[in-house]
């Protein structure tokens, strides 16, 4: 630097400046060929926890409400078994040395696509379905399904309203149009709907002649009194389990046959961001995997069919939760009608 | 003078050396004996709070049940003067140096418990949360034996939590409570060459704790337990506390 003196460094900064005009090309080209940042499996495995985002409303038998048991609080459903699942294949794959912990961070619906695009969380589950029309973010990607076949089904408590529906079907004659039965059987009646959720993206598009509540979850829809509600819509899956085990005074709404009525086509997914490349590949190729074995089928089993109680399962194989990150008292919140119909 | 100094602190060195069953020794047994009673009765005090409040915890309807921390001490310290005349904010200078030691890490392990369970307790639209005497006594009892060196724990013959599941000792002294009329003491006893005390204080069912516990035999209780099919009075199971001497 004697050399230059104080005159010479000038002439030194302005070339270094123009060759530093290249450098971001220079450091894309070296990080295509050997990556500089670690991609997110790598991340995970150093850190040695998988941040999974879950849904504090309660979608039994996908999540149960969290109850306290021997160990402390414990979360359980068939989303937090294949938590699980996910926690033991990246245990696998980042070399089995130590387990993945998967932290489960337990907040409302709506804030789990806040907290993943803000880098909280690396996937979330939350009986989430990607192809219903406005469902499906457009910086988050969704897994091949988990849960296959799902659709939205329905819920009432009268059964003038199944009379209604069935009187619609009957009227038509070689294929039924489920859609047309709906509109016009529901029409002029008080229909409740989840908050983001998928049944009332299906009720804002398709039930134009209702009058649509919008609750902030599934207990809310039953609990509200004020308006009457006549039928609730959410996940069939979901709406057979409650009926049957939380809500008897509550039916599922059936077709002629007896048949349970669906009103749209669901799969449920994985959901983590866009750029998440190596992370997408490795929940398909999980996902898949857990299908091809019948484990899939397995768990869908022993969460739908069995009898079983969710308190002892919540005990043997629940996990725990950041309790701070859970709303500080949760509240099923309320219904409120939908605005700008 | 001196000489007569000299003679009383020999004579008394003496005298302690050649009697071990007096003095320093004795002391602390004792104190070790009456802490153990203190430490099963201030575990199953804040059992019974939890069950007095179960109707409350359980309520679908309340979101913030006002069942904090807070007011869980409170009622817990007015049930333990009632039970045993210490105040558990105040303790007497006569009270057992280690009793004075153990007692509030037990209360501040119990109100821990209170407090990690508030989101499950506040939960509106919720009934049964499984925060019920049991659930909080294992997690206070494993809370202060992390802390301290004194173990405390719930046991019983065929317990629920098979992390409970006695050992060869207290399963020993189970089947024979099992038998016998309900007994309102502990049962303590000194092992391994006196150098660890075992205390044992049953409990009983009582006729709130059978809606779980009692009949139908076999059929399942709220959380998915068979009911054991009890009657009030039978044994349910006991605190097991071991405290050893040499690692004070």
């Amino acid at each position: 630097m004697k050399e230059y003196g104080s005159q010479g460094i000038v002439p030194f900064l302005i070339a270094f400046g123009v060759f530093l005009q290249g450098c971001g090309l220079v450091f894309d080209a070296v990080e295509l060929v050997h990556p500089l940042a670690p991609h997110e499996l790598s991340s995970i495995c150093s850190k040695g926890q998988v941040r999974v985002g879950i849904s504090v409303e309660p979608f039994r038998p996908f999540v149960f409400p969290a109850v306290y048991t021997d160990e402390g609080v414990r979360v359980t459903g068939l989303d937090v078994e294949l938590i699980r699942e996910v926690a033991d294949a990246l245990t696998t794959y980042c070399g089995g040395q130590k387990p993945i912990v998967p932290t489960l961070h337990l907040t409302r619906f709506h804030d789990l696509f806040i907290e993943m695009n803000e880098g909280n969380l690396d996937i979330f589950v939350s009986s989430n379905g990607g192809n219903i029309p406005g469902a499906r973010p457009v910086s988050l990607w969704y897994s091949i399904p988990y849960f296959h076949n799902d659709g939205i089904g329905a819920i009432i408590q009268k059964p003038e309203v199944a009379e209604r529906v069935r009187a619609e079907f009957q009227k038509q004659t070689g294929n039924p149009d489920t859609l047309a039965a709906i509109q016009a059987g529901l029409s002029g009646l008080t229909v409740a709907a989840q908050k983001g959720r998928t049944s009332s993206l299906y009720a804002e598009a398709n039930l134009l002649n209702v009058r649509l509540l919008i609750c902030d979850s599934l207990p809310a829809s039953v609990e509200t009194k004020d308006p009457h509600i006549d039928v609730i819509l959410s996940h069939h899956s979901i709406l057979d389990y409650v009926t049957k085990h939380v809500w008897p005074d509550w039916h599922l709404l059936t077709r002629n046959d007896g048949t349970p009525l669906i009103l749209t086509q669901e799969s449920f997914s994985i959901v983590t961001v866009d750029e998440n490349r190596r992370l997408q590949w490795f929940l398909n190729n999980l996902l898949y995997r857990l299908e091809e074995s019948g484990r899939l089928e397995q768990m869908r089993r022993r969460w739908l069919e069995e009898d079983y109680a969710p308190t002892r399962r919540a005990t043997t194989e629940g996990l725990p939760f950041e309790i701070s990150k859970v709303p500080e008292q949760y509240d099923q919140g309320q219904c409120r009608f939908a605005t700008g119909r | 003078m001196k000489s007569r100094t000299f003679l009383f602190i020999s004579l008394n060195l003496v005298f302690f050396l050649t009697c071990p069953n007096i003095g320093w020794t004795q002391a602390p047994r004792e104190e070790i004996e009456n802490t153990a009673q203190h430490l099963a009765t201030l575990l199953n005090v804040g059992r019974l709070i939890v069950q007095r409040n179960q109707a409350l915890i359980n309520d679908p309807r309340i979101g913030n049940k006002g069942f904090t921390p807070e007011v869980f001490e409170h009622e817990v310290v007015d049930e333990f003067i009632r039970q045993t005349t210490i105040d558990l904010k105040h303790l007497s200078s006569h009270l057992p140096s280690l009793a004075k030691e153990l007692l509030p890490v037990l209360l501040e392990s119990s109100m821990e418990v209170v407090a990690d369970a508030q989101l499950v307790i506040n939960q509106r639209g919720i009934g049964y949360k499984n925060f019920i005497p049991a659930t909080f006594g294992s997690q206070a009892a494993r809370k202060f034996s992390n802390r301290s060196y004194v173990k405390i724990k719930q046991t019983a013959l065929n317990p629920r939590n098979l992390k409970n599941m006695p050992d060869a000792y207290e399963e020993n002294l189970l089947k024979r409570l099992a038998t016998k009329l309900p007994v309102d003491a502990s049962f303590t006893e000194w092992i391994d060459n006196e150098t660890t005390l075992r205390s044992v204080t049953p409990i009983y069912y009582s006729q709130d704790c059978l809606v779980c516990h009692g009949n139908p035999k076999g059929i399942l209780d709220i959380s998915g337990y068979p009911r054991e099919g009890a009657k009030e009075g039978d044994l349910a199971g006991a605190i097991s506390i071991q405290i050893p001497v040499n690692k004070r």
